[in-house]
């Protein structure tokens, strides 16, 4: 892996109040030849599907329509956003489990259940999705960032089907990180940043240490592989491409950005946290992004049967049960929609931040790409039709800042264009009988 | 790979039953084998309870699941009596991980480091309501940087703290041969058997090509090594034997070792285990049991039954629950940490002191701390906790723990709480509400009880087909409220606590109830209760869900439990007989 420069001449501040201070955001522009700027992905879920009245546009056409209530705090990204009416979850429609699980396990693998014990709230069994994510099909192409992914959850402690959307392959989630201090623990703490940034930091005793253990670990692992059964045998295979996956990093990066400040210890489970930790998530993953430590994270928040309230904007009711209500309960609504405004907003955090880092003619922002979805449409009904869909950036692939139907096209085939968008070439994911190929309306 | 479940919920599970399908048939050491009618599995009565439950109605998109789910339980252990248990089908025996508790304990025994290492791990993923399950547990990126970052905390402290006990060496520069008797003696406990020629190598090489560092780094980096090394990180039940195994084998002294510590004390085994296994002496019947009771009687095995207890009851949802009411002035998750120290020392006290299953949903013991003492206008203690005897306190039912999770946030949750009675409890399961209605509790009104405001579920046809299996029950805790207090009124009106069992397919369980404390003494000597606790119990030890292979061990830990009065001593020492425990299958050919 080479060495990467990064110009610390341009500093930005941060776009708006941080819940704790962010250190100033360094350019990613190489010096030197300039590199292409690099694509960056995010699946973005939340749970319990969307009030229909409230997310779609209300009027005008493709170009000129009018943000609804949910994403008004995307206004000021409105050029980046694609809203894609009419995708149809058709994969979710068979295989085992319930409707929150073959919602969540297909949303980003094209792939349905395998058969489990995990049951939902519902009564359904199932297992996991029977197959690799898009996020991590990208961050499998990752070779020359510290980390391939970086997976985040905001009190998504359901830790079954229900609380995982990315899949390193079929039956192997990817759990998130749930707390900003461990992130930031994870992937700034060890972080060694040289103090002039024309020279090197001097080389890390550590890491010759690390690099000698894990030689010993794995010749353990290649003593144990000779004995047992062939099944256990690929089990330790994929531990010993962990392990090189950690040895890759050591080789690494030097990597020339200002630390963020270290977080706060946050209480993960805590309504009274909650606001803060996503926060706090999203500006650590603008840094990681801007030190270019990561291109691909996936951030889910809570789960499709969580009770969670939302405090700070007086929705008291219990996520869930909340979204059974009938869409004309005005109570309901209002909270629910109040729920996704605020999602939306956590967007609008990101993209401001993307927005603040000089890259190539422009900044982080237009080259990161960011889906979003829920398992289910309409939570009272639990219908895998016309999925409330949103698309921010990605205008290196297709045109932005339109709301399209889709007519009735399957979400296996958005899988396949924002893999397309990631410099994947292919013409079909997940499974054959729900993909047609790219997206047709979305270029 | 497991049956699909509406598959076992079809096959007459006898037909699969307990016969080895290959390999010379195996007579086991008789532990007594289950047969009786009365023994019958969780199984086969589920199936009623489904069938009543699904005039219902199910969302379409469910309706095929939602049927096989009425099979339920009953598929997967089905009945003992109707099946042939002479020869040993053991389940898989797979690589298995040590679960973050047992990593901790490990390294507590190990090295005396009670940090707790694990707390930086990724959360572990729950399958029925266990976190132990083995093939939901697999290595991810996070957990195996997770281990590289607590081998170097716990090895770093280890060998600052006193080199000399952990790699005695005269020569204070150390030397190679020191080095190879640590890596020898500390590899043994480490690896739970003593490492072979290859495995010695690889550590002695690490510890030679890094001696010039110093003997305190060398060893540090070798301790490292041994604690990210497979042969450590996960349990190997099966390895390969010089010449190829058929049929079904028993494990080897070693491996039933560390089966039994990691079992019964969450731990590796201690150094007495080690020398049995060393000696050979773990191949009867009675060594076997006389070193399960021996480990019983360890405060781990304390902890390792408040795990499983916590577990099957669901308690890590308590984690972040809100409660909260106009009268009441504590922060919304104030007395979480409260809530959960009262319950596990009732736990403790019912599981170990008391010690029968009758004990656990009987005892009028309260655990209070002060803060809850405060709250429930008892006296203050002057100690953190203090076990008081109160009469409306009917054991695990009543206690505040386990009402404030089964509770919304400002009101209780008869429906949860119904609803756990038959899953957790009596191992039934419970159908879906429809897909359109209206789950959302009733809004609080002040001039109404949470019996009144929910009044609609059974006035509803649509809903009170179901609805009638769960409120049934739930309405017998509702002098509880969210907060676990008790209540005699609620908004200044009688609470009605009335209510029926319905369609258990237990005549001991079903019938009409004046409240929680006749619930409680129903769920005390019903033998439904009691097989579904030996169950749950036993998905913890094996970490899996039971399935066809398991019937027969399943049938006879539940027959042992029962012969025994409900003693939970017995009841572990049963699953630590069991076959299952005891045998795997043998591996192919490489």
């Amino acid at each position: 892996m080479k060495p990467r420069r990064i110009d610390r001449r341009l500093f930005l501040r941060a776009a708006s109040g941080a819940a704790v201070a962010l250190p100033l955001l360094p350019s990613l522009r190489a010096k030197g030849a300039p590199a292409p700027a690099p694509k960056r992905l995010i699946t973005m879920y939340t749970p319990n599907g969307q009030i229909h009245d409230g997310w779609w546009p209300t009027s005008g056409g493709e170009t000129d329509f009018t943000l609804n209530e949910a994403h008004t705090p995307l206004a000021a990204h409105r050029d980046r956003l694609t809203l894609l009416r009419n995708v149809d979850l058709k994969s979710a429609g068979g295989g085992p489990g319930g409707p929150h699980q073959r919602g969540i396990g297909t949303l980003f693998t094209g792939q349905q259940l395998q058969a489990g014990d995990f049951v939902d709230g519902c009564g359904s069994h199932a297992g996991w999705a029977n197959g690799i994510s898009i996020d991590q099909v990208v961050a499998n192409l990752q070779l020359d960032t510290p980390y391939k992914s970086l997976e985040l959850g905001v009190r998504a402690t359901e830790n079954d089907v229900q609380g995982r959307i990315a899949y390193a392959g079929p039956g192997q989630p990817l759990p998130p990180m749930l707390e900003p201090l461990d992130l930031y623990n994870r992937i700034f703490r060890d972080l060694v940043v040289p103090d002039d940034p024309g020279t090197p930091p001097p080389v890390d005793p550590l890491i010759a240490e690390r690099q000698s253990v894990l030689d010993a670990v794995r010749g353990q692992i290649t003593n144990l592989e000779s004995k047992v059964s062939n099944e256990d045998k690929m089990r330790l295979e994929s531990h010993m491409t962990l392990i090189r996956d950690i040895e890759r990093r050591l080789a690494g990066t030097i990597v020339e950005c200002e630390k963020p400040d270290e977080p706060m210890k946050l209480d993960p489970a805590s309504e009274v946290d909650m606001p803060v930790i996503a926060e706090l998530e999203i500006d650590l993953l603008a840094v990681a992004f801007a030190c270019d430590l990561s291109r691909v994270a996936s951030f889910e928040i809570s789960t499709g049967l969580n009770r969670i309230r939302y405090p700070w904007l007086s929705s008291m009711g219990e996520g869930h049960p909340l979204s059974h209500m009938s869409p004309t309960d005005t109570d309901a609504r209002t909270q629910l929609v109040a729920r996704a405004q605020w999602h939306s907003g956590l967007i609008a955090r990101l993209y401001d931040r993307l927005s603040g880092i000089p890259e190539g003619e422009g900044t982080a922002a237009d080259n990161t790409l960011l889906v979003w979805c829920s398992e289910v449409s309409e939570g009272n009904v639990h219908s895998h039709t016309n999925m409330p869909f949103l698309v921010m950036g990605g205008g290196w692939h297709f045109e932005t800042g339109r709301y399209l139907d889709a007519a009735g096209a399957s979400h296996v085939d958005l899988l396949v264009t924002i893999l397309n968008a990631m410099g994947v070439e292919t013409d079909t994911f997940g499974l054959p009988e729900f993909c047609t190929g790219p997206l047709a309306v979305l270029t | 790979m497991r049956l699909p479940r509406r598959l076992l919920g079809t096959i007459a599970v006898g037909a699969l039953g307990c016969s080895a399908p290959e390999g010379p048939a195996f007579a086991p050491p008789p532990p007594a084998m289950a047969g009786s009618a009365g023994s019958a599995g969780i199984g086969g009565q589920a199936g009623s309870a489904g069938a009543g439950a699904g005039g219902a109605g199910t969302s379409g998109a469910t309706a095929g699941d939602a049927g096989a789910a009425g099979a339920g339980m009953g598929g997967t252990s089905g009945s003992a009596g109707a099946m042939s248990c002479e020869t040993v089908a053991p389940g898989a025996a797979p690589l298995r991980l040590l679960t973050h508790i047992q990593y901790d304990n490990t390294v507590a025994d190990l090295l005396g480091d009670t940090t707790g290492p694990s707390k930086t791990f990724p959360a572990e993923n729950e399958v029925a309501g266990f976190r132990n399950n083995v093939a939901a547990n697999q290595v991810n990126p996070r957990l195996v940087e997770g281990y590289q970052a607590a081998a170097e905390t716990v090895a770093g402290a280890a060998v600052g703290t006193d080199l000399q006990a952990l790699a005695p060496c005269a020569d204070t520069a150390g030397s190679v041969d020191c080095g190879r008797a640590f890596i020898v003696s500390f590899g043994e406990k480490a690896f739970r058997r003593p490492l072979d020629t290859d495995e010695i190598a690889v550590f002695e090489k690490l510890f030679t090509d890094t001696l010039p560092l110093g003997y305190q780094k060398a060893v540090e980096l070798s301790l490292r090594a041994i604690l990210q090394s497979p042969q450590f990180i996960y349990r190997v039940d099966a390895e390969r034997a010089a010449t190829p195994e058929t049929g079904a084998v028993a494990l080897g002294p070693y491996q039933l070792g560390a089966r039994l510590a990691f079992f019964l004390t969450n731990s590796t085994p201690d150094a007495d285990l080690l020398a049995a296994a060393a000696a050979g002496e773990l191949a009867t019947d009675a060594q076997v049991e006389a070193q399960a009771r021996r480990l019983l009687e360890t405060p781990r095995a304390r902890a390792m039954a408040s795990d499983f207890m916590m577990q099957w009851l669901g308690m890590s949802r308590l984690d972040g629950a809100a409660r909260q009411a106009a009268d009441v002035n504590l922060g919304p998750i104030e007395l979480v940490p409260d809530w959960k120290a009262s319950l596990a020392a009732f736990l403790e006290d019912a599981v170990f002191t008391a010690g029968r299953i009758e004990n656990l949903f009987t005892s009028p013991k309260l655990f209070v701390t002060p803060k809850l003492a405060t709250l429930y206008g008892l006296p203050v203690p002057t100690s953190d906790l203090a076990a008081v005897d109160r009469e409306e306190r009917f054991g695990l039912l009543t206690q505040p723990a386990l009402m404030a999770l089964l509770a919304h946030a400002d009101q209780s949750a008869p429906v949860l709480r119904g609803a756990f009675v038959r899953e957790r409890v009596m191992c039934v399961e419970v159908e879906p509400p429809p897909p359109d209605v209206n789950v959302t509790a009733p809004a609080v009104d002040p001039t109404a009880t949470t019996r009144e405001r929910f009044r609609q579920h059974t006035a509803d046809p649509g809903c009170a087909g179901c609805h009638i299996l769960i409120d049934g029950i739930g309405w017998g805790f509702e002098k509880f409220d969210q907060f676990g207090r008790y209540r005699e009124l609620e908004n200044g009106l009688a609470i009605d606590t009335t209510g029926d069992v319905v369609d258990t397919g237990d005549p001991e369980l079903d019938g009409p109830l004046s409240g929680v404390s006749e619930l409680a003494a129903r769920l005390a000597s019903s033998s439904r209760v009691r097989d579904c606790l030996a169950t749950q119990w036993y998905r913890y030890a094996m970490g899996r869900v039971e399935d066809e292979a398991d019937a027969c061990s399943v049938a006879d830990v539940q027959k042992r439990f029962a012969d025994s009065n409900g003693s939970f001593r017995e009841l572990l020492v049963a699953i630590a007989l069991s076959e299952a425990f005891r045998y795997r299958p043998a591996l192919e050919a490489p």
